[in-house]
């Protein structure tokens, strides 16, 4: 495992009586999606805005990519960039004049502008955007346009807090898939959203409740601890021998006539490669998986800490 | 509540026929023709910037438009509605309450408002208090609830006077899963005795409702149930797992009857045009024959393929 571009440990904030954020330790790979989740009211936010170098935390450590964050939080904000709920795109100049704005608080201008202006442009499909003013733009093109005027610095991390919020479908779509491929490309991307099918698009996910963690894993490892797994209906024929070389593969299988049902708390590489042993080639179609929901992972969580919170 | 005097037998409560609004030159809506009848959850559905706001306020009374027909609970868009607002409920996108009221007093103020007599004030309001789990910061200041108490706040405040027609725009933006849950449940418990519109960019919200309203550059583009508009569009939806899915997310792009594809945990969901289709058997063989693909799927229509489909014929119309 390689050393963790976000690391903190033990980070608390109170504001007078009230604990915000309760003794939080994160950490998060390099070049990985991490979901950030919570219900509303639950500290989110203000995780970020410490971990971003805007509010000193009452107590704990905070490290991005190498550097000390509490100590020396200017340092910090050439390495990221910031993408609030509410863009902050100026409103009453062109975007392009937003650009020109913002590159200039980073030192950039002239042939370096262009040059990642124009990759940026392209890569967020924003050409035709580029002489509105911002508040003429829908709300999904605006988003994409905050994105990717968080990246013109060309950031190691992204840190995005709802960037999605009220954002139709299709602006999603296109969102998540500019999102990884930035992680693909080696940026790190740490993400709150509501929208819970999204948590599927993430590397890892932790979840917080009233300031305190209550879970961190990956998507995987949250559904085969929070749900009551994939059934996975068979329709095709099996090869012979499928059924011993699936139940060494962890699935359970249960016949209704004809109909087989198997189920496994989660899907991994060694599972995938045992459903399609047990199917055969031709028969690599003949099946029905259902996912357990993020949503109902979510409201589990939720309402487990609900109970159990003092 | 006694319904109104004006809804008589099965005409619609919503009957809007050509109905265009105008700022400036610019047309918000283009032309809309929408008949509603019944107490239902009606989704209204479609991209940023399609007119959705602004039908929601021209049906809530709180526009000037112009139409060939424009009825609402049998009240003329074109005249007085001011009788028709009495009984509307809205909730608007930004948060509208008194933050310097606390919860409990927010609700008293709509009450007196609606000339909701007291016994029954405490009844309604005791009740949506519990079944919004507000009833322990019923005394504190709105301003001071977290984003998911103030949207429960505000819809609540609306269901208070019982209003036969309740119209909320992008109310759970923003707001997690159990408060919209909460907030569900509160419209629920009205179905059968309210019409309630809403739009919504959530999938599950959309996929639970009675009837869908898909709305492109100010026109009306499709209705029906959900099960209806998926019907409608012509796309095939596949999911092909994999250990590493963004992997294969290339490769399946290159097939020539592929229009999208995006990853997703284990799988690559992968949308294939039907005209272009050669047929379900030869798209998971080659979707199969990918490196790294393990099993492919042919999967019902979802929320999510239908509202893109329909986006993209949105775009091209």
């Amino acid at each position: 495992m390689s050393e963790p571009i976000i690391a903190a440990t033990g980070l608390t904030k109170r504001f007078g009586t009230f604990t915000a954020v309760d003794a939080l330790t994160l950490a998060v790979e390099p070049g990985a999606i991490f979901a950030f989740l919570g219900a509303n009211g639950s500290g989110k936010s203000t995780t970020i805005r410490m971990l971003i170098g805007l509010l000193v935390p009452t107590a704990g450590t905070i490290r991005v990519d190498g550097i000390d964050v509490i100590a020396t939080p200017r340092r910090v904000r050439d390495r990221i960039g910031y993408m609030g709920q509410k863009v902050s795109l100026y409103q009453g100049i062109t975007l392009r004049e937003n650009v020109e704005f913002y590159a200039g608080l980073y030192g950039i201008d002239g042939a370096a502008l262009e040059r990642r202006w124009g990759a940026v442009r392209e890569r967020f499909a924003l050409r035709d955007a580029e002489g509105e003013r911002p508040e003429s733009l829908p709300a999904g093109l605006r988003q994409r346009a905050g994105l990717a005027l968080a990246t013109l610095h060309e950031p190691r991390l992204l840190f995005l807090d709802e960037p999605t919020a009220g954002v139709d479908v299709a602006s999603r779509d296109l969102f998540w898939q500019i999102i990884q491929d930035e992680a693909d490309a080696g940026r790190t991307v740490f993400v709150t959203t509501h929208f819970l099918e999204e948590a599927d698009y993430c590397d890892q996910i932790s979840f917080i409740a009233d300031g305190r963690l209550v879970a961190n894993a990956t998507p995987e490892e949250l559904r085969a601890a929070h749900s009551d797994g994939y059934r996975i209906d068979v329709e095709a024929p099996l090869a012979a021998g499928a059924l011993a070389r699936l139940a060494a593969a962890g699935f359970s299988a249960t016949h209704n006539g004809d109909a087989l049902t198997l189920r496994r708390p989660q899907i991994d590489a060694p599972s995938l490669d045992a459903l399609a042993a047990a199917l055969g080639p031709a028969a690599i179609g003949g099946l029905r998986i259902e996912q357990p929901a993020m949503n109902d992972i979510f409201t589990r969580l939720i309402e487990r800490t609900q109970v159990t919170a003092p | 509540m006694s319904a109104a005097p004006t809804l008589a037998g099965a005409a619609p409560e919503i009957d809007l026929a050509q109905l265009v609004k105008r700022y400036g030159r610019k047309h918000a809506l283009e032309g809309v023709d929408l008949q509603l009848t019944g107490a239902q959850l009606v989704g209204v559905v479609g991209p940023d910037g399609a007119g959705k706001t602004t039908l929601l306020r021209a049906i809530a009374g709180l526009l000037e438009v112009e139409a060939q027909r424009a009825n609402v609970l049998g009240f003329d868009l074109r005249g007085d509605v001011r009788a028709l607002k009495a009984q509307v409920g809205y909730v608007p996108q930004l948060f509208a309450l008194n933050r310097e009221l606390s919860v409990i007093e927010n609700l008293r103020f709509t009450g007196k408002l609606h000339r909701i007599a007291t016994g029954v004030f405490e009844r309604r309001a005791e009740e949506l208090l519990a079944r919004t789990a507000l009833a322990p910061f019923a005394d504190r200041p709105t301003g001071a609830l977290s984003g998911g108490m103030k949207q429960k706040l505000a819809v609540a405040n609306a269901l208070l006077p019982e209003p036969a027609l309740l119209v909320l725009d992008e109310c759970t933006a923003g707001v997690d899963v159990v408060a919209r849950a909460e907030i569900a449940a509160l419209l629920a418990a009205r179905r059968g005795e309210t019409l309630v519109l809403l739009s919504t960019s959530y999938l599950d919200e959309a996929a639970s409702c009675d009837r869908l309203v898909y709305l492109d550059a100010g026109r009306v583009l499709a209705t029906g149930t959900p099960a209806e508009l998926s019907a409608q569009v012509r796309v095939e939806l596949y999911r092909a797992w994999a250990a590493a899915p963004r992997a294969i997310a290339a490769a399946a792009r290159a097939l020539p009857y592929v229009v999208a594809v995006r990853t997703s945990g284990r799988y690559a969901r992968v949308e294939v045009a039907a005209e272009r289709s050669p047929g379900a058997a030869r798209v998971i063989a080659d979707l199969a024959a990918i490196g790294g693909v393990r099993v492919v799927e042919l999967r019902p229509l979802d929320m999510e393929t239908t509202l893109l489909a329909l986006a993209r014929s949105g775009a091209r119309a």
